[in-house]
């Protein structure tokens, strides 16, 4: 397991949004997606995604529902919603948008000036 | 989207708040034993994997309150927990939570009343569409200019005469030819009219309106039709559109009533139509009854000259329009002015465009408001008294706040050393004084309400029913809720902003009772300085209103009004004109006369002390006329024995005697004023005087002078009246009454009306009662800003008195130490009394220094509303200093034994 990166600020929304958009998921089920998807390489304070899930349903971009999970109990799973995933392609694109200003930014060599 | 989704789950969490707890609960349980698990599944020992997985997850209480802010829901929680807290505070304290919402209630409970009642006399509107762009039609003309007429006049802003009616063949003529005004109508309101109704007849007011009125206006109603313009014209068959409240009232809302024929005046009017209940008319706060077109008028109120529809000169209907939109103010007045010229130069030839009656547009949005006129004044001084109690209010709970305050100083630090911020600790604060002001606010309200109409009909005459209404509606409750909110900020700002300012240091180190420095002891001085001085404003105006009742109720009258009982009779002309009128007024006058119990009976065309009076112009025969001003008398038509059941002494000559009829040369009394205006140097006796104007002028001879009594209002000097017989008269039109009583008048009144009913059995007494409540009625402004500002004295004084005590009792206390250490080095205990008496005397001197200052310039806002007393008047503001003086001292005492009961040791042990 190689060093993890701490999380840029804002970001957690945007990774937990991803993860349920992959299909319907319980809270520790996203924490596991993210660090499957990230290969391990981000740390994620376990207990702070919460606030952020009761926040994303709190706008209305996810939704939530009891259900039964893989060892027969009960949890609560979270969903996209429409508006959900308006505000992921949004997110994604801006964030792109600006991985791509940053880069080309630190990408510059002396030369160039 | 967003806002509707979150206002969603807010609304979810709180309304389950426990099973919401449940829920996130079991959620971060299932997350822990979920990732304990598979720890287990990886080797680690169940013991080892459960303790790993809650450190990695972190604090879970912590997670639990972010994921609450989430929701926002911790804004919530706060706000709860706050007044939760606030309410336990005032259950702790229920003097001070009384005195709050008590003084808040009185407080807020008066300036709601009084905002009632000046909404219903100055804001409320016609209730017809768009009644800002309606315009009264007015005219200023010049002295000179004579204008015969009925209806109201004004002083103009120059100074100048402004009228408000107009001849109606001019109205015709502009009505037709006007493009500036939607439409033009006319109006006039007409009052005593005489309904028969199924053989029962009874007094009612009457408004006639032009044809066009009701399409013109865009008035509604609400059962048959309106008036229409097919309806004013002479052939027309008479009809009437009645009230709401008058359907309701005579016909129990039944559809029968239309299509009714009732008797006005004696003459047969079918009812069409009832008006929607919110219009009334286009008089303000009149409430007439029956709508006719006025071309009923020649039938309905004959006048003896003729029909009032076709004179030029006799200047009596109301004008009314809407502008166009887009059309303003100055170009309409311009517009107008040519189109009211017009008729006029052909009525007037000799007469230049100059010397013409100027036309003027003023607000019509209220109709004809003669109530602003007499109201504006009065209700801003009432305005102005409620606004000061609440305030005096608001500095005194300032003050008992702050003490509490300080009081409560420890755990404010308490509460900022374990992290609360600021604005935290402000809110709580705020919370606190909000939750006071809304419960006072609700009292009030409710007082508001149950007493709007109390100030109202101490306006208006006892025996009338009242034509002012205070209507509650969203714009009182906003104006409550408004002065509540104002209310909670201003007395609750000093003690929040107080309460961050609190040292954490000091705060938590030393006992609750020495922390505050001498900061919160000045802001706590100020405050009650300010309240004192605010008191003795009030307390000014109390005293000046008070000797303003008080001189005028003891203002020699020149008559004696005790035992009289007054009642009018108005029978309709169509049955009782010209000479008959005269020997039904005369038959009355003996038939009463006659009457057990009854001392003397006379009549008068005028009332005496009712705000109403005739006037004219009166000249010694043997010299010509001089300006009007000069030769204005008072006029008065009166019953052979006006002079002996009035007590009005005669001086000189006779009184009249039934012998002074229509067959005897015409004969006049003139008083001592009119007899020095007169005849200067010269006896009066024997000597004749004539009208100034007129083709024929009417000649009297002077049989007597009698003393100089007061005739329409006690306020100014007798003026110079002549009285005439009323017999010689050769039309009287309305009369009233005066009836000497022996000692008990109870059953005289029901005797009276049953001798006039013994006469017509159709003649309804009207304004019956007895000439001392007739002078007090027109006292009533004197009496309810006097009794007003006396009421709101007292309660002034009380939370003064409260305020003082509060304060003086903090220091005290805070300098318990300070005097032990005094007592000790040998003060004694009466030093110690002095020296706190001393410390009230100087703020109490200091808050009354200021509002006798601030006195001095507010007093002379009302000089005009007052009688015998200057504004500046010594004993009322000395008055009001010494009272102020004596109660602060008075509520210092408690405080001040106090301290003097120091005991050294126990002050300094305290330590």
């Amino acid at each position: 397991m190689g060093k993890q990166a701490d999380l840029i600020q804002g970001t957690l929304d945007m990774l937990i949004l991803k993860a349920v958009s992959l299909g319907p998921l319980h809270g520790y089920g996203i924490l596991l997606r993210i660090q499957q998807i990230s290969k391990d390489r981000l740390e994620i304070q376990q207990g702070s995604l919460y606030p952020a899930l009761y926040r994303l349903e709190h706008q209305g971009w996810i939704a939530s529902e009891w259900g039964e999970s893989e060892n027969n109990r009960k949890a609560k799973y979270y969903r996209m919603t429409a508006a959900g995933r308006k505000q992921l392609q949004a997110e994604a694109a801006k964030w792109n948008r600006m991985a791509e200003i940053i880069g080309g930014i630190l990408e510059t060599v002396p030369e160039e000036l | 989207m967003t806002i509707a989704a979150r206002l969603r789950s807010w609304m979810r969490a709180t309304r389950n708040r426990s099973r919401m707890e449940g829920e996130m609960e079991q959620e971060l349980r299932f997350h822990v034993e979920s990732y304990a698990d598979d720890l287990i599944r990886q080797g680690v020992p169940r013991e080892e994997a459960m303790r790993r997985a809650r450190i990695e997850f972190g604090g879970i209480e912590t997670h639990k309150e972010e994921c609450r802010a989430s929701l926002g829901l911790r804004i919530w929680d706060e706000f709860s927990s706050d007044v939760r807290y606030a309410l336990r505070m005032m259950k702790h304290s229920p003097g001070f939570t009384a005195v709050a919402v008590l003084s808040l209630a009185l407080g807020i409970g008066a300036n709601t009343a009084i905002f009632t009642l000046a909404k219903a006399v100055l804001l409320k509107t016609m209730a017809v569409p768009h009644p800002e762009r309606l315009r009264l039609l007015t005219f200023s003309v010049k002295p000179e200019f004579n204008i015969n007429g009925w209806g109201n006049w004004f002083r103009g802003d120059g100074g100048e005469r402004v009228g408000t009616p107009f001849p109606y063949p001019v109205f015709r003529e502009m009505q037709q030819h006007q493009q500036v005004l939607e439409d033009l109508v006319a109006f006039k309101d007409v009052y005593k009219l005489t309904a028969t109704i199924n053989g029962e007849a009874e007094s009612v007011d009457g408004e006639l309106v032009s044809g066009n009125f009701y399409t013109g206006l865009g008035a509604r109603v609400i059962a048959g039709r309106a008036i229409s313009p097919a309806d004013d014209t002479v052939s027309a068959p008479a009809v009437a559109v009645i009230s709401d409240a008058y359907w309701a009232k005579r016909f129990g809302r039944s559809a029968d009533a239309l299509g009714k024929t009732i008797g006005v005046n004696r003459v047969p009017v079918t009812i069409v139509g009832v008006n929607a209940p919110e219009f009334a008319g286009a008089k303000a706060n009149a409430t007439p009854e029956l709508f006719l077109p006025i071309s009923l008028q020649p039938q309905v109120i004959p006048d003896r000259q003729g029909s009032l529809l076709s004179r030029d000169t006799f200047w009596w209907v109301l004008l009314l329009g809407r502008l166009k939109p887009g059309v303003t103010n100055e170009a309409a007045q311009e517009a107008l002015r040519a189109n009211f010229l017009n008729p006029l130069r052909a009525t007037y030839p000799g007469k230049g465009d100059k010397d013409l009656p100027r036309l003027l547009l003023g607000s019509g949005r209220r109709g004809l408001d003669m109530m602003k006129g007499q109201f504006s004044e009065p209700i801003y001084v009432l305005m102005g008294a409620a606004g000061l109690v609440l305030l005096i209010a608001c500095a005194n709970l300032a003050n008992l706040l702050l003490a509490r305050a300080s009081v409560r100083q420890r755990e404010m630090s308490v509460r900022m050393a374990m992290g609360a911020g600021r604005l935290r600790v402000m809110r709580q604060v705020f919370t606190e004084s909000m939750l006071l002001a809304l419960l006072g606010g609700s009292a009030g309200l409710a007082l508001g309400i149950a007493g709007q109409n109390i100030i109202p009909n101490r306006f208006e005459a006892s025996w009338r029913t009242s034509s002012i209404r205070g209507e509650f509606d969203w714009m009182v409750f906003a104006y409550a809720l408004g002065i509540t909110l104002a209310t909670g900020l201003l007395f609750g700002a000093a003690p929040a902003w107080r309460s961050t300012k609190a040292d954490l240091n000091t705060g938590l180190k030393e006992t609750g009772r020495m922390t505050a420095g001498s900061g919160r002891a000045l802001l706590g001085k100020s405050l009650v300085a300010f309240q004192v001085a605010l008191s003795v404003l009030l307390l000014a105006a109390a005293g000046l209103f008070l000797r303003t009742l008080v001189n005028l109720k003891s203002t020699a009258l020149g008559f004696n009004p005790e035992r009289i009982l007054l009642f009018q009779l108005d029978p309709p002309r169509t049955r009782y004109a010209g000479k008959q009128r005269t020997a039904l007024f005369q038959q009355i006058e003996e038939r009463v006369a006659t009457l057990a119990g009854v001392e003397a009976a006379t009549a008068s065309a005028e009332p005496l002390v009712a705000d109403s009076m005739g006037n004219g112009c009166y000249r010694p025969t043997d010299r010509p006329a001089r300006s009007n001003r000069e030769d204005m008398a008072y006029a008065n038509s009166v019953g052979s024995r006006f002079f002996e059941t009035l007590g009005m002494p005669i001086l000189y000559g006779r009184g009249f005697t039934s012998r002074d009829n229509q067959t005897a040369p015409k004969v006049a009394v003139i008083n001592q004023r009119l007899a020095r205006q007169l005849f200067p140097k010269t006896n009066a006796l024997g000597r004749s005087i004539a009208t100034c104007s007129g083709d024929t002028p009417a000649t009297f001879e002077v049989v007597g002078v009698s003393a100089d009594a007061k005739y329409d209002n006690i306020r100014e000097d007798a003026p110079p009246t002549i009285f005439v017989p009323y017999l010689q008269d050769d039309e009287p039109w309305s009369i009233t009454y005066e009836i000497k009583t022996a000692a008990s008048t109870a059953s005289v009144a029901a005797e009276v009306r049953e001798a006039v009913r013994s006469v017509d059995k159709d003649l309804p007494l009207l304004e019956v009662r007895m000439q001392t409540e007739q002078i007090d009625a027109t006292l009533s402004q004197e009496r309810v800003f006097a009794t007003l500002t006396g009421g709101f004295s007292i309660l002034a004084l009380t939370l003064a008195g409260i305020g003082i005590y509060g304060i003086m009792a903090y220091t005290v206390s805070r300098r318990t130490n300070e005097i032990g250490i005094r007592m000790a080095l040998g003060a004694q205990a009466r030093g110690v009394l002095a020296m706190v008496l001393k410390e009230t005397s100087v703020l109490s001197l200091m808050g009354v220094a200021l509002g006798i200052g601030a006195a001095l310039g507010v007093t002379r806002l009302v000089k005009s509303m007052l009688f015998g007393v200057k504004p500046d008047d010594p004993m009322s503001f000395v008055g009001a200093a010494g009272l102020l003086v004596i109660i602060a001292l008075a509520a210092a005492l408690i405080p001040a034994r106090r301290a003097a009961g120091v005991d050294p040791m126990q002050a300094l042990r305290h330590e």
